[in-house]
């Protein structure tokens, strides 16, 4: 028994004990037949030791609970981040491709503007410089930014945004901790809002950024141009807000993926069509009222001082995407206070 | 409110317009575990929300953990941990990201959190399933997420919402086993609400039963189930005769068969039946004390009050009633 003792010593590496070999042999190869030791190692709730598989203690945790501020950034990152690592909110595959393809081809002025610089053809280089049609064009051109990039986009991100926390019952994890309907809706917005930037305004600043370091323009010409980026960032960000607020009313009034996104889709160039068809019909561009996108690409024309293609005033559209907005944001948090703790 | 209160309430009233759920309830939860029992539309789950200070109550007051709960819902929120009874987990998440995410919500670090995460998980017996999808895990498994969920910030009030839903023999034992582990050795309280009387019988020292938006009866369920004690003899010969003597003699009987459940009133009743025995001569064969089970009591009061009743008030005059130990201000009232 004390030999044996003394080889369950050696084998546990306590210091002191002789180095003979056997035990590791016999763990290596399983001499033994097993029998040596009759003794079964027991778990025990109270006394566990060597050989106990199991143990459930109770640990205490003493620590420290941050302010509302670390919770709502907890939020934000958990969305954010999700995108592009594990861990966090699990965004699928097919929508990281399809935003990694929808980022690619929005910088599609940057790299003719690349290529033209690489082959030293001068007219592709200054068929997409930044000049004012082209910056307004990168976020508020229609084909084929605002027809196939920026609303599937938007799209895709609100889709499960909110309606996933109602299908799931995971609004029972926020609102069961001190995280309140305000935090959870303007940190879900601001998520939305921070991903869909980084395809519309973020590219467009590496687009404009990116154009003067290939073209090695000088400060003139950035005093000349940079008003024009200014204003274009302004209208990205009427943009990604709108199209934000607009998704995500429709995720908090659904319960899956699917609705929200098949209803931006079609608000916005449903909205569109049907304004171009009765514009075309009565010569008459009132209805672009309707349509999101008209309304702030409206005001994009007027901020940037493009010609406008509209004839009501552009403080209509104004009005308008600010009614769109209020509406949207009213549904959005009057569903949002309705999310249940006890039941979903 | 007394120290060892961790919920108290007075007079608290929520309505949602003319549906009054919660009515003038005067709660006393002590440390320790308590069963919330109660049929469907009880007004359990408004009871948790106003005690989580997530709605704004119609009157009346509530401290839940010394904090007033109209004004510190998110302090309350923060030392209690909730277990819901439905899913409220992400499907498409690992056990252990669902978990440190539920502490980061709390406002831990999200090292802390991740670290904390992992030792919860262990506690409720996930350790080796805490990197699978939580739509890959069985009820048992869900439920014991949901559970480490509510533990990760350590919290004082544990709020368990029918935690052995759906569960099979194996896992309800596990999970009853662990509720208790978390009152007895982490030292924490816990609200238990379940339909299951055992499952509150095995976990809690004391019950509060609401009804219908009324407070029916609270306190410990040992003083409870004293109050319906009974004498149980088992009659041989003349049973009918037997009851009828006990009767007249003003005990109450109930009988079936050959079996008599007399109410216990004192040491003399033992002596009382035994003199009915001998004046009816029917023969005694057995004679014990009966101890009622809580789901006894619970059926008991439901069937005094009803189920299909439309006001507590006229069951609560009913004297059958008299035998729980009901609200101070019904007792004020003479109704009790």
């Amino acid at each position: 028994m004390a030999e044996d003792a003394s080889l369950d010593a050696e084998f546990l590496g306590q210091e002191g004990t002789n180095v003979t070999g056997f035990s590791r042999m016999e763990a290596a190869y399983g001499s033994g037949d097993g029998d040596e030791q009759a003794v079964a190692a027991v778990a025990s709730a109270h006394n566990a030791e060597v050989g106990t598989i199991f143990e459930q203690i109770y640990r205490p945790w003493n620590g420290t609970l941050n302010t509302r501020w670390v919770r709502n950034w907890s939020i934000l990152r958990h969305h954010i981040y999700g995108m592009f690592s594990k861990g966090h909110r699990p965004w699928g595959w097919p929508v990281r491709i399809s935003l990694l393809v929808l980022l690619l081809g929005s910088m599609n002025g940057l790299f003719l503007s690349f290529l033209g610089n690489a082959i030293g053809m001068e007219e592709i280089t200054r068929l997409f410089a930044p000049s004012r049609e082209n910056l307004y064009a990168h976020v508020l051109g229609f084909f084929p930014r605002n027809v196939f990039c920026f609303p599937i986009a938007a799209a895709l991100l609100v889709g499960g945004m909110i309606s996933e926390d109602r299908k799931n019952g995971t609004s029972a994890i926020y609102f069961s901790r001190p995280v309140n309907r305000t935090d959870y809706t303007v940190m879900k917005f601001i998520s939305v809002a921070v991903l869909l930037s980084i395809l519309i305004i973020g590219t467009l600043a590496i687009y404009y950024i990116g154009d003067l370091v290939l073209s090695g323009e000088g400060w003139a010409y950035v005093l000349d141009t940079f008003p024009l980026f200014f204003a274009a960032g302004i209208a990205g960000f009427f943009l990604v807000f709108t199209y934000s607020s607009i998704g995500l009313a429709l995720s908090s009034v659904s319960r899956g993926k699917f609705f929200p996104a098949i209803a931006l889709l079609g608000i916005i160039l449903g909205t569109k069509f049907i304004a171009f068809l009765i514009s075309q019909l009565y010569d008459d561009s009132i209805v672009y009222l309707l349509s999101p996108y008209d309304c702030i690409a409206h005001l994009g024309q007027k901020m940037m001082g493009i010609s406008s293609t509209y004839d009501h005033p552009y403080t209509w559209s104004l009005v308008a995407i600010i009614i769109m907005n209020s509406i949207s944001l009213y549904v959005l948090t009057a569903r949002v206070s309705s999310m249940e703790v006890t039941r979903e | 409110m007394s120290q060892e209160n961790v919920v108290e309430t007075i007079n608290l009233v929520k309505s949602y317009g003319k549906h009054i759920a919660l009515d003038s309830i005067n709660l006393k939860i002590k440390e320790g575990a308590t069963g919330l029992l109660g049929p469907n539309g009880a007004g359990k789950s408004t009871l948790f929300k106003s005690i989580l200070g997530l709605i704004s109550i119609t009157s009346g007051d509530g401290i839940v953990l010394n904090h007033n709960i109209k004004e510190e819902g998110p302090i309350i929120r923060s030392k209690i941990g909730y277990m819901p009874e439905y899913d409220c987990l992400n499907p498409e998440l690992e056990a252990i990201h669902q978990v440190a995410y539920s502490g980061e919500l709390m406002g831990m670090n999200p090292t802390v959190a991740m670290q904390r995460a992992h030792e919860v998980l262990e506690y409720v017996g996930l350790k080796d399933q805490r990197y699978r999808i939580l739509d890959t895990y069985s009820t048992g498994m869900k439920q014991s997420a949901k559970l480490a969920c509510g533990l990760i910030h350590d919290p004082e009030l544990l709020i368990a919402d029918e935690p052995t839903n759906g569960l099979d023999t194996t896992h309800r034992d596990f999970m009853l086993n662990t509720l208790s582990q978390i009152v007895n050795q982490g030292g924490r309280s816990l609200i238990m609400a379940s339909h299951l009387m055992n499952d509150v019988e095995r976990v809690c020292e004391r019950i509060v039963m609401l009804h219908k938006g009324k407070l029916i009866a609270q306190g410990k369920i040992e003083d409870l189930k004293a109050i319906e004690r009974e004498v149980e003899v088992h009659a041989w010969g003349g049973a009918s005769k037997l009851e009828e003597c006990l009767v007249d003699g003003g005990l109450k009987v109930r009988r079936t068969g050959r079996v008599l459940r007399v109410v216990h009133v004192d040491d003399s009743t033992y002596d009382q039946i035994i003199s009915a025995a001998s004046k009816s001569k029917c023969q005694i064969r057995r004679m014990q004390d009966h101890e009622a089970s809580l789901e006894d009591l619970f059926i008991r009061i439901m069937e005094t009050l009803g189920y299909g009743i439309k006001s507590s008030d006229e069951l609560l005059d009913n004297p059958n009633i008299k035998h729980v130990d009901a609200p101070l201000e019904l007792k004020n009232r003479g109704l009790l």
